[in-house]
């Protein structure tokens, strides 16, 4: 079957398993198949050789978190979330993998008020004890927040649609940590309600294209000197975005992926706008987000912003492997999530730190799952700026 | 084709000639420890291996050698140049020592005797000429003959040629004891010990290298107890144990120590010299099992060495054997 | 000869993966027996797993798995040991499959037994200065495990962030730093192996000198052929307190070799001593930015371990030496940073190199290290002619060379350059005074090529020493030994089954 991959991507991995260490689901298993090198040999025998696609096949790319921890392992290059991204979605087209039921499950993502009643129902069947705990989600739901209001019209600040629902004090403080450093905020809300993220991983790439056409309708560069920012406080949600130019290839695409920066690598770049103040007797933990340290690679700016502030910054000793989270991945695939948390967690116990920063919602949903608690970078810059709000 | 391997020595193959296809057969070095591993049946000739220094390149850090050469001449060879083996200078030959296969005390510096095999040529039970191993300091080019040559007192072939890894002599060394100091403590502190010996009550400590890190050594060690130089290690008693570097721990005067009687002990290695011999140790049946289906493979007639074993023969069949 | 050769290695060259999947599978009483002796979601036959353990990370193909089996512990190897006996199969074992000799190639279908899941450290005693670890273990995981007790485990080759010690046990690896400390075999004291028949032995000991033939030596470096190993006792090395590492450049590449060898003639036993030619340092230097000199014929990575005044001795006389030898630069790393980048572009430089051209071709053989000159001069003259770019990069204190053939495998009639190519390579290593390989094995890339360096009885003694261990030969079966030889009967392995090998 023709998976529709670029042969000369699929050819660049010389199969020398460099990647395997770094690729959280052979860590858990040891199992060839469900390693990057595993996946990708799978993806040549099905299109070059027609190989048939069996339930194993499918099973091997469908438990791919799509971390992308084997992208900077790997030597040779090989753009492997990309070929990931297009099997799947040439797999959902021909309808064998992602069932209806999930493409409807990611339906109201689309849809801020369908996704915030939806919210509200899971806040109240969670507090009755009737989602199952092995959807590992964070322990309480907020019922409703307050919108975020403009302040200015420096930058966007994006707010996306899960993590605008469940997390939105993250939002104000990465909000009041830009105004701190003399920016105006617009807070996209409605303008913007979703990123695509997990309808590209799911392999529903036509959403996603045409989610990121209305955001770049409905967020414009500005007539200014500089095209305006969009700032993003969610890992996953950032690398989507600066993904557009990809996904759509088109000169517009990749000017607004041009204008897409995660909200720790801009502040990194401003700290001399942010007052100096007395750091936080703190010793935190940095839980890097896949898609920020191996997609956007811009993981250094989080101990750049995050070192004023706190008595000590402590790395993980895992090498930046993946907590499981994935999107969707640990409502999907709940057993190999929870093992390759178990590793996450272990690691977080050996740091012994008073708290662990994470930059990406499902990371701090996953990990909250298992009582692991987590703050995003910017509460804690928030904090030390500002004291508990 | 000829393999690059392949011999024309005509010393060597006279040695084959002379080992021929059949009858019992033993080559004798030194007669160090001719007794080794059980006595030699009383109707094997005894022929002596060939002699001499074959090549020599200290910028290879291998020395080609006859089997008959002494170890004390080829010592004394590269000491020329600076350099030495892992052979250890207990008297007797190059030979002799290699299917002995016992380390010497300064183990810790020099490297384990089974380790410095780098080529083996050694003529089979039907007489011919064979090579293990590879001339080259590393070699991973199929099964590794040479390892199992070391210690194996010549059950598997009659050893004739080995070439060797040499090691530079450091540029200086210091023989220092106490009487007061921790044994155990001093591998923690020193990097690269020549060697650490411990009899009871005297902890003596050979330092080797620079003249500047054995000074800096000495100091550290300074630290842990009173030092003062001495000429060399004790006197070695006869007989050799082999131990877990932690079991040394249990000797002397303890309760249930090992029946050593008088000892010098190596901290570290395990190995105790000691005036007792060390009672026979039971051998797992898997063990013996390859190792006699390693001799039927290499000696189906059992004529190479008659009499001697790697392994001590099972009591029941003691009179058997 | 070469004719014959290349003609049997094009016939491995990695294909279609699709009669793998689309083979038989191996019969159904096998697999019910392997799955009551194991749990049965750890003995895997459906066809992606079985195309996947098909190969390896070498150029090589053509394997065909049987049931594919992860144990977890020594009771469980045994089991499928003698099952696979009693079905009489053949057994290969695998860790992480990043063999470049096609060690891990199953032939015969043969059961594949992965250790990846036991990958325990089981127990780090320092007083006996060993750890006890299983096979699965990844060597890097090992050293950093290690490093809070003040050791590591010295051979680090390129593949140590994913290669396993049982892997690392199996190909007697090496790696830069085997120069000063010995290869794998000089860091293995004893291990608990099972054997083809299925009886489980502990083969050396933590004492000063087991009893009886080194089988634990023979063991090690056997790719597999006398049985898997289920738990290991490695040594553990020190972490010395000062390293230095320096960075020296030369207009010739015959200055390098000639500084490598009066280095080791001076008395210095560097802890490793690398040369990248100028293609290779081109390559990196665009990869990793470390400043290597890019107008260099070759550079000179040289870096000594120990204490802080003789390393600063050795450090300088080594300058010196090479100055003496014609060096044009000579430069020290500062910082720990920067010898880390240093480091960084040499265990990257394959990678680097994979970013030229599709596909790579990594040779290992080992040379005198007074004839490294001369034979780089063949290399790059045997592969002008036969129109294949070669760069090198290899551990010259050892004389082990790595030639890196970069090539468009798609390009009709590419393949059997390149193994035209390898072959003279190799000849031309043996007639130097060299020997096959240096740590990659043998496998099924080297094994015609045995008889160019040992003679029949030679080889025959090789055969021996395996059936002591493995009399059937089931362990690996069709690996190390060349065909008419015995434990080599790789016609028949080859049929099974048929169409697949071509």
């Amino acid at each position: 079957m023709d998976l529709k991959l670029d042969a000369d991507d699929l050819n660049t991995c010389v199969q020398c398993g460099l990647c395997l260490p770094h690729c959280p689901t052979f860590r858990v298993t040891g199992e060839e198949t469900m390693s990057p090198r595993g996946r990708i040999a799978l993806m040549r025998a099905v299109q070059d050789d027609g190989v048939p696609v069996t339930d194993e096949v499918v099973d091997a790319f469908a438990t791919c978190v799509q971390c992308r921890g084997c992208e900077p392992a790997c030597p040779s290059g090989v753009p492997y979330g990309h070929l990931m991204e297009r099997t799947r979605e040439t797999l959902a087209d021909a309808g064998a993998m992602t069932p209806t039921w999930q493409r409807l499950a990611l339906k109201p993502l689309a849809y801020p008020a369908m996704l915030r009643a939806g919210s509200k129902a899971l806040s109240v069947a969670q507090r009755l004890n009737l989602v199952p705990a092995r959807l590992g989600l964070s322990e309480e739901i907020p019922f409703s927040q307050e919108p975020l209001a403009t302040s200015g019209d420096d930058l966007f600040l994006f707010t996306g649609c899960v993590m605008d629902a469940w997390q939105r004090d993250v939002h104000a403080s990465g909000q009041r940590v830009l105004e701190a450093a003399g920016f105006g905020v617009t807070p996209t809300n409605d303008l913007a309600p979703c990123c695509g993220a997990l309808q590209a991983h799911a392999g529903l790439a036509r959403d996603t294209r045409s989610l990121a056409e209305k955001m770049m309708a409905n967020l414009p560069a500005g007539g200014g000197e500089t095209p305006r920012p969009i700032v993003v406080d969610s890992a996953g949600c950032g690398a989507a975005m600066k993904d557009y130019g990809h996904l759509l290839g088109t000169p517009e695409a990749e000017a607004f992926s041009a204008r897409v920066f995660d909200i720790q690598e801009f502040v990194a770049q401003h700290m001399n706008r942010l007052p100096a103040v007395e750091p936080l007797e703190l010793a935190v933990a940095v839980q890097d987000p896949c898609h920020l340290r191996h997609v956007q690679r811009v993981h250094d700016a989080t101990r750049t912003v995050l070192r004023p502030f706190v008595r000590e910054l402590i790395e993980l000793d895992d090498d930046g492997l993946c907590c499981g989270a994935g999107g969707a991945y640990s409502v999907l695939q709940p057993e190999l999530a929870g093992q390759i948390r178990e590793r996450k967690v272990a690691s977080i116990e050996r740091a012994a730190a008073d708290f662990v920063a994470s930059a990406n919602p499902g990371c701090s949903m996953h990990l909250g799952g298992v009582g692991v608690a987590t703050v995003h970078p910017m509460q804690i810059v928030d904090r030390g700026l500002h004291g508990i709000a | 084709m000829t393999p690059s391997l392949a011999i024309d020595d005509p010393v060597l193959s006279t040695f084959a000639a002379e080992v021929g296809s059949n009858g019992p057969i033993a080559v004798a070095g030194g007669r160090t420890r001719w007794d080794h591993g059980g006595s030699l049946a009383a109707d094997a000739r005894i022929i002596e291996a060939p002699q001499g220094i074959v090549e020599y390149r200290p910028d290879e850090m291998t020395v080609t050698v006859r089997a008959g050469t002494s170890v004390e001449e080829l010592h004394a060879e590269l000491a020329e140049a600076g350099q030495r083996t892992a052979l250890p200078e207990r008297g007797g030959s190059v030979g002799g020592a290699l299917m002995v296969g016992e380390n010497g005390p300064f183990v810790a510096g020099r490297g384990l005797l089974r380790a410095s095999l780098l080529q083996v040529r050694y003529v089979s039970a039907d007489g011919a000429l064979v090579t293990g191993g590879g001339p080259t300091v590393k070699n991973v080019s199929g099964f590794d003959i040479p390892r199992i040559m070391v210690g194996s007192l010549g059950t598997l072939g009659l050893v004739a040629e080995a070439i060797i890894r040499t090691n530079p002599v450091p540029a200086t060394h210091r023989f220092i004891a106490s009487s007061d100091v921790d044994p155990f403590a001093v591998p923690d502190v020193i990097l690269r010990p020549g060697c650490i010996t411990w009899d009871g009550s005297t902890t003596t400590v050979m330092l080797e290298g620079h003249e500047v890190d054995v000074d800096a050594d000495a100091a550290r060690l300074a630290e842990l107890g009173s030092f003062a130089d001495v000429d060399g290690l004790p006197e070695l008693p006869a007989h050799r144990w082999s131990l877990p570097p932690s079991d040394v721990r249990l000797l002397g005067a303890k309760p249930n120590a090992p029946a050593v009687g008088a000892f010098v002990a190596l901290v570290g290695v395990g190995t105790v010299y000691a005036s007792n011999p060390q009672p026979q140790r039971s051998i797992d049946p898997t063990v013996r099992l390859i190792s006699d289906r390693m001799k039927n493979q290499f000696d189906p007639t059992g004529r190479l060495n008659p009499g001697r074993s790697v392994l001590p023969f099972e009591p029941n069949k003691a009179g058997a054997a | 000869m070469r004719g014959q050769i290349t003609g049997r290695l094009a016939s491995l060259v990695k294909r279609s993966s699709k009669s793998a999947i689309e083979a038989d599978g191996p019969d159904a009483a096998l697999l019910a027996d392997l799955r009551s002796a194991l749990a049965p979601d750890r003995v895997k036959m459906d066809g992606a797993q079985r195309s996947l353990l098909g190969h390896d990370a070498s150029v090589f193909g053509g394997g065909v798995a049987g049931p594919v089996c992860y144990p977890v512990d020594a009771a469980e190897v045994s089991a499928i040991m003698t099952i696979a006996e009693q079905h009489g199969r053949g057994i290969v074992p695998r860790g992480a499959g990043t063999g470049l000799a096609g060690g891990a190639i199953p032939l015969g279908a043969p059961v594949v037994i992965a250790v990846t899941k036991m990958n325990s450290i089981l127990e780090v005693d320092t007083e006996n200065r060993i750890a006890w670890v299983e096979p699965g273990v990844i060597n890097l995981d090992l050293s950093k495990h290690l490093a809070s007790y003040g050791f590591h485990f010295a051979p680090d080759p390129s593949s140590q962030q994913v290669c396993t010690i049982g892997g690392n046990v199996g190909n007697n690896s090496g790696g830069p730093h085997c120069l000063l400390y010995g290869v794998t075999n000089a860091h293995v004291v004893a291990m608990e192996v099972v054997l083809a028949s299925g009886e489980i032995v502990t083969l050396g000991g933590l004492d000063a000198e087991p009893d009886g033939y080194d089988l634990r030596g023979a063991f090690v470096g056997s790719e597999g052929t006398l049985g898997i190993t289920t738990k290991i006792a490695v040594r553990l090395t020190p972490n010395a307190p000062s390293v230095r590492t320096l960075l020296l450049a030369f207009s010739t590449v015959q200055a390098a070799a000639n500084t490598v060898s009066a280095v080791i003639a001076d008395g210095i036993v560097p802890a490793a001593m690398e040369v990248m030619d100028q293609r290779i340092t081109i390559a990196v230097e665009n990869y990793v930015n470390a400043g290597y000199p890019t107008d260099a014929a070759a550079v000179l990575l040289a870096e000594v371990e120990g204490l802080e005044g003789g390393t600063a001795i050795d450090a300088d006389r080594i300058a010196e030496l090479g100055r003496e030898n014609g060096a044009v630069s000579v430069r020290v790393a500062a910082t720990d940073e920067e010898r880390a980048l240093l480091w960084k572009g040499r265990k990257t430089a394959f990678g680097a190199v994979a970013q030229i051209a599709p596909d790579y071709y990594l040779h290992d053989t080992v040379v005198p290290r007074s004839k490294l000159a001369e034979v780089l001069d063949q290399i790059y003259e045997i592969a002008d002619r036969h129109d294949v770019l070669v760069m090198n990069v290899f551990h010259a204190g050892d004389g082990n060379l790595h030639p890196l053939i970069v090539f468009d495998g798609r390009i009709e009639g590419t393949w059997d350059r390149v193994h035209a190519a390898g072959g003279e390579i190799l000849q031309a290593s043996l007639a130097a005074g060299g020997v096959l390989s240096g740590e990659h094995g043998i496998g099924v890339e080297k094994q015609q090529y045995m008889s160019a360096m040992f003679s029949d009885d030679d080889l025959d003694h090789q055969g021996r020493l395996r059936r002591a261990f493995d009399p059937a030969c089931r362990a690996n079966p069709g690996k190390v030994l060349p065909a008419g030889h015995s434990c080599a009967d790789i016609a028949a392995l080859r049929k099974v089954p048929s169409g697949v090998w071509g």
